[in-house]
């Protein structure tokens, strides 16, 4: 078998003013994992390539790191999957500062989870002698989430963490979207109104990164979407996300008379979102008003009504009794 | 020089929930090699034992006598009472904690059977039970982290033990290179296993066994090191754990003629008998030419007839690592396993209370505790039953909390020569690196795995073992003049995996010590030469310690047996 | 060929010209398309969050419209056709989620979804029905050296699991077309990242940052102009363009081209009949050029 090339980015501060890709040729082995790649190459060629790694079982999630530019478990990943062109690109995770060649600072991370108030806050009146009861279905909304292992993946691919370090990031919420909709968890609604502060659930753009290099079942943008459910479902809408989310409901369903039938009213939207009474808000958004009028690129004045629309009408009617079914 | 009321080294199970007893009680801290959430408690899968009786009558006390027979009774029966005991309430305070659990019908913690167990006993989160509760302390830790100070990747290099008390330890900083004293009333070691000696192994990377080095180092002995457990169950070639959740949940072992072999040999318990018997099993109907493949080197697991939604809802990981491994898909095919260094059963000697021993008479060295694998309470004697290991930890961890507390009450730092310390591990360190250098680390540990796999695995006998201890002496020799090439400070992991390996090299002659001595087979200490339990003799613990000149030391200590005499084992 | 086309929200409403384009290339090309003037908005993944049991009921009842018809649909919006697939995706994988939707469906609108249409974006129709080649024979204005940024919008790439694009983490579609009508695709790192759009509300400083380092990536390849498949990006990078270019304090002047409308052009089309003065960044310099040419 031919020799592969990796090219892995290599720096250390000491010496490299920035990263640098540097190659080494190796002959993958059988039913070899990336991670079995690059310790050979440690072991065998370079003993001084830095990177993390311990249970090489997928459980621990140290050894997370851009394959071909994006993130996935090298001990999870078939070496020979991952070969483009006789060739394998590695790169440190992205959104974290680096320490050395693979290894980054998790440090912003960790804090991510920490900001979530990540545990459990039970019942103080509950008795302590047995464990509280769940049922199956219960369990079933928190297993997904309670898959996470921390490996970061997520934090790494996330767009928006690449323009607005300040974002929880999916990782934390996720660990957020577990408390949520714990059973045994006593502060749902605080938790709701936290998350849906600026930073939070509503700042994800549903790039979808997270659910794509998520390597188990917490798959972060869905339990974005779990959250965004919960925040709608107990009505915590005083934001623009949830306020947009409105917007449609009542353009779409038509549930908010003269606004529209089956289809987005587009010029309501914005204003919706912001909010009626906000005045900084209305503001912000006259100008790409105002461009769109110039170029004859708002849209009609008059709601698009779509035909048939009694019968999207006469589903948004029944709109509780979906959510219900849904929760079933 | 930092200084805490407790350090305790490693973050596991054991070591965070000792943490979480002590926090906001005193100051205490957390040295871990790596983050906590990577600790290998995490990897552990089926089940944790308590008798919670939820899907059938059980008690604590039917709970010990399982675990006693398990332990081919070289288990300390009053260890063992006070574990089964301790498991119903520490299992439902980790729920309380907020452990995801599965659940049954009535919403109660769900229950499976397991081997050795003579009742659905094992409280699972489907197939990552560790994994849950593993999680839920160090979410915990958030709660508390104005009360605990985490060392996030800091090693481990020395414990500091001087006239009988210790006082603290030093560890390195891999993001800088310092190397730092950590000064502490009590010091507490939950640093998990030493199964990484082996090449077919599920074991991470991590788990070297530099706890109970750095205990051996500082002189205090070590106890049945010889006991290491073989999963039955490891993906072939890989060692990867699939878990025994997969035979409590019905799964058969097939051997190369697709039977069902262990009605050979644990015909009442079949593939539910404990792991020592089953590893055996299969490594029999290896050696005798019945295994399956083109090399006839492995045995099947088949979890066909369990059907798709039982595989998706109660064994999801382990599917998805054959998968992911051997390109096997369970619910399709049975998959290629062989038994893997697990587990193991020996460790830093200390009491019910996890108060370390300093000799087989039972001294105790003041401020020192162990905990969790790295410990040999001994809990599990010469095999542990599957799930008994989270409940070890668990319960130990926080028992250690507890008895920390109390010792605490009038304790203080006793004086600590900083430079003193760091010197030395400096030492130790820069021999590594400067030293002229000729051998591969690569070579040596790669020697060393083969030995130990080929030579001290499932079965032993005189001549294997032998030649594997004239092996280990070539090696350690070698390992003098180990190349290091990396001479940097900043996360320099080369170094590190230089120290593990010296670890892996120093503790493989003490297992391959106890080992030719003990002239019996028990539990998993299997000996062809001497295949039955020889109760007269051996029924007692091994303590190993370095002489005056390093040599070693090989002493007994009486197994404690309050309720249950030794009896045939059958299943 | 015949498609039912769903127009999707947008080129309905603040995307006109999409419609116009969409129209003229499917004409030239040959393929007959028949407007879904009853299908409803498909949840932009907004609904979907509100009420994913509605969500999916609503996408259902599209499915089934096009199903009385006889016809696959045709999407025109990414964003569209990612969540389309999606309802359908989880529909196809969990029948009893199916039973359940068609069971709400047909008490509210006496309609059920079989699960036999087919959902494509108009590219995957031009790749994998239609075929380049025979896109390129009726190629009447090629474009020769104007430089093409391909943007794919999210929604056609991820997650993974609910994407038709069969390497989705390497698409090559767009560079494809952007060949065939004899310009040069232009390689840039944010290509398959996010545009922004979605959260232009909630947090409209992230949103156009996310655009406005698109848009410079673009053009620090080259690029003249950016293509993209979802009106959705479009609108971000379009509309926003000035507002984008005063945050970022730097001239972009980057045309944002719809997919059909690079098609459209390169069969003759002339840039009043695409409506392309309607784009808030008209066509610049070389788009001219090339046009005009």
């Amino acid at each position: 078998m031919a020799k592969t090339k990796f090219l892995v980015s290599r720096y250390d501060a000491a010496r490299d003013t920035k990263p640098y890709l540097q190659e080494f040729r190796l002959e993958i082995p059988q039913g070899a994992t990336l991670l079995d790649c690059i310790n050979l190459i440690k072991w065998t060629q370079d003993g001084t390539l830095t990177y993390r790694m311990s249970c090489r079982s997928a459980i621990c999630g140290s050894c997370s790191m851009k394959v071909n530019g994006h993130a996935r478990l090298a001990c999870k990943t078939q070496a020979a999957d991952v070969v483009i062109d006789g060739a394998v690109t590695i790169e440190p995770m992205g959104n974290l500062p680096l320490i050395r060649d693979l290894a980054v600072d998790l440090e912003p991370f960790f804090d991510s989870i920490d900001r979530v108030k990540p545990y459990l806050v039970p019942d103080e009146s509950r008795q302590w002698k047995r464990e509280m009861l769940q049922s199956h279905d219960d369990y079933r909304k928190i297993e997904d989430a309670s898959t996470c292992i921390m490996c970061a993946s997520c934090w790494s691919d996330c767009n928006v963490l690449e323009v607005d370090p300040r974002f929880l990031g999916p990782a934390a919420l996720a660990k957020a979207q577990r408390f949520v909709h714990d059973s045994r968890d006593s502060d749902t609604i605080g938790r709701i109104e936290f998350l849906s502060r600026v930073t939070g659930m509503w700042d994800c753009t549903h790039c979808a990164e997270c659910a794509t290099r998520c390597p188990t079942d917490a798959k972060p943008l869905f339990r974005i979407k779990e959250l965004r459910t919960a925040a709608m479902t107990h009505k915590i809408t005083n934001n623009n996300g949830a306020r947009h989310v409105l917007a449609f409901r009542e353009s779409v369903g038509g549930t908010v008379p003269g606004i529209g039938g089956g289809m987005l009213n587009e010029n309501y939207i914005p204003v919706r979102s912001v909010g009626f009474f906000n005045l900084d808000g209305i503001l912000s958004i006259i100008p790409v008003g105002v461009r769109m009028i110039i170029r004859g690129k708002n849209p009609p004045i008059l709601p698009h009504i779509i035909d048939k629309f009694g019968e999207v009408r006469a589903m948004f009617r029944r709109f509780n009794d979906y959510r219900k079914e849904y929760r079933k | 020089m930092r200084k805490h009321d407790v350090v305790i080294v490693g973050a596991g199970l054991a070591g965070l929930r000792a943490a979480l007893e002590l926090a906001g009680k005193v100051d205490v801290a957390v040295v871990s090699k790596v983050y906590p959430s990577r600790s290998h408690s995490g990897a552990a899968q089926g089940g944790v034992a308590a008798a919670m009786a939820n899907e059938s009558d059980d008690s604590p006390e039917l709970h010990m006598y399982d675990t006693v027979k398990g332990s081919d009774y070289l288990g300390d029966q009053d260890a063992i009472e006070i574990m089964t005991h301790d498991a119903p309430i520490t299992i439902t305070e980790m729920e309380h904690l907020g452990c995801v659990f599965s659940r049954d019908a009535e919403g109660r913690i769900a229950q499976r059977e397991f081997g050795g167990h003579s009742k659905p006993r094992a409280c699972y989160a489907a197939d990552r039970t560790g994994h849950a509760m593993l999680h839920t302390l160090y979410e915990q830790s958030f709660k508390y982290k104005k009360d605990i100070t985490f060392y996030n990747e800091w090693y481990l290099l020395d414990l500091i033990y001087q006239d009988g008390s210790a006082r603290g330890i030093v560890a390195m900083d891999m993001k800088t290179g310092d190397i730092e004293v950590i000064h502490a009333k009590a010091v507490l070691f939950g640093t998990g296993g030493y199964g990484r000696a082996y090449k077919i192994t599920s074991n991470a990377f991590a788990n070297t066994g530099d706890g109970i080095m750095a205990a051996y180092r500082a002189g205090l002995p070590l106890e049945d090191m010889e006991f290491v457990q073989f999963h039955p169950t490891g993906l072939y070639q890989q060692g990867i754990l699939m878990s025994e959740a997969a035979r409590g949940e019905g799964g058969y072992l097939l051997n190369g003629n697709m039977e069902r072999f262990m009605e050979r040999y644990a015909k009442s318990r079949m593939e539910l008998a404990p792991r020592d018997i089953v590893s055996r099993a299969e490594q029999s109907e290896i050696n005798e030419g019945r295994g399956a493949g083109p090399n006839k080197d492995y045995i099947y697991i088949d979890l066909r007839h369990l059907g798709r939604e039982k595989i998706l809802e109660k064994l999801p990981q382990i599917r998805q690592l054959a998968i992911d491994f051997l390109g096997v898909d369970c619910i399709d095919n049975p998959i290629p396993i062989q038994p893997t260094a697990h587990y193991s059963m020996g460790g830093i000697p200390a009491s019910k209370d996890c108060e370390v021993y300093s000799d087989e008479k039972g001294t105790i060295v003041k401020g020192f505790y162990a905990a969790g694998e790295c410990s040999c309470i001994s809990v599990h004697g010469a095999n542990r039953l599957g799930t008994n290991s989270l409940l070890d930890a668990t319960v130990f961890g926080r028992r250690a909390g507890k008895s920390i507390l109390n010792y605490l009450v009038g304790a203080k730092h006793e004086p600590v020569n900083e430079a003193e310390e760091k010197r030395k591990a400096r030492k130790r360190i820069d021999d590594l690196l400067y030293t002229p250098s000729t051998e591969s680390a690569n070579n040596i540990r790669n020697e060393l795995k083969e030995a130990m796999t080929t030579n001290v695995g499932v079965y032993r006998d005189k001549e294997r073992l032998a030649a594997a201890h004239k092996k280990l002496k070539e090696l350690q020799q070698r390992f003098t003049k180990v190349r290091v090439e990396d001479k940097g400070k900043v996360f320099n992991t080369e170094i590190i995996e230089a120290l593990e390996l010296a670890n892996m090299l120093a503790y493989s002659e003490l297992i391959i010590a106890g080992a030719e001595a003990r002239t019996e087979s028990r539990g998993a200490h299997a000996r062809v030469d001497y295949p039955t339990r020889d109760d007269v003799n051996w029924m007692k613990h091994t303590m190993v310690s370095a002489g005056a000149d390093g040599a070693i030391q090989l002493k007994y200590k009486p197994v404690v047996v309050t309720k249950h005499q030794p009896e045939e084992r059958k299943y | 060929m015949k498609y039912a086309l769903y127009t999707g929200c947008v080129a309905k409403g603040a995307g006109r010209e999409l419609m116009s384009a969409t129209v003229y290339a499917a004409e030239r090309l040959g393929i007959q398309i028949r407007e879904m003037k009853d299908a409803s908005c498909c949840g932009a993944g907004a609904i979907q969050e509100d009420n994913p049991l509605l969500a999916d009921a609503l996408n259902a009842r599209t499915f089934s419209l096009a199903e009385e018809q006889g016809l696959d649909i045709m999407t025109i919006c990414g964003t569209c056709q990612g969540v389309m697939r999606t309802a359908q995706i989880k529909m196809e994988h969990n029948p009893a989620h199916k039973e359940r939707v068609n069971a709400a469906l047909k008490r509210d609108s006496g309609r059920e979804y079989q699960g036999k249409v087919k959902v494509k974006h108009f590219y995957q129709i031009v790749e994998e029905d239609y075929g380049l080649e025979n896109l390129v024979k009726r190629v009447t204005r090629k474009l020769t050296g104007l430089k093409v940024a391909p943007f794919y919008g999210c929604y056609v790439l991820r997650p993974h699991e609910y994407s038709d694009t069969k390497v989705p983490d390497r698409p090559d579609y767009l560079e494809k077309l952007i060949a065939a009508v004899g310009a040069t695709p232009v390689d840039y790192a944010e290509k398959q990242k996010c545009c922004g759009f979605p959260i232009l509300m909630p947090n409209k400083a992230n949103a156009l940052q996310l655009s406005g380092n698109a848009m410079i990536g673009a053009l620090k390849a080259g690029a003249d102009v950016i293509v993209t498949p979802c009106p959705l990006c479009h609108l971000n990078m379009d509309s926003y363009q000035p507002e984008i270019e005063e945050m970022l304090d730097r001239k972009i002047n980057m045309p944002v081209l719809h997919y059909p409308q690079l098609i459209a052009l390169a069969l003759g089309a002339n840039l009043d009949e695409l409506k392309m003065n309607t784009h808030v960044v008209l066509p610049n310099e070389k788009l001219l050029e090339v046009v005009n040419r």
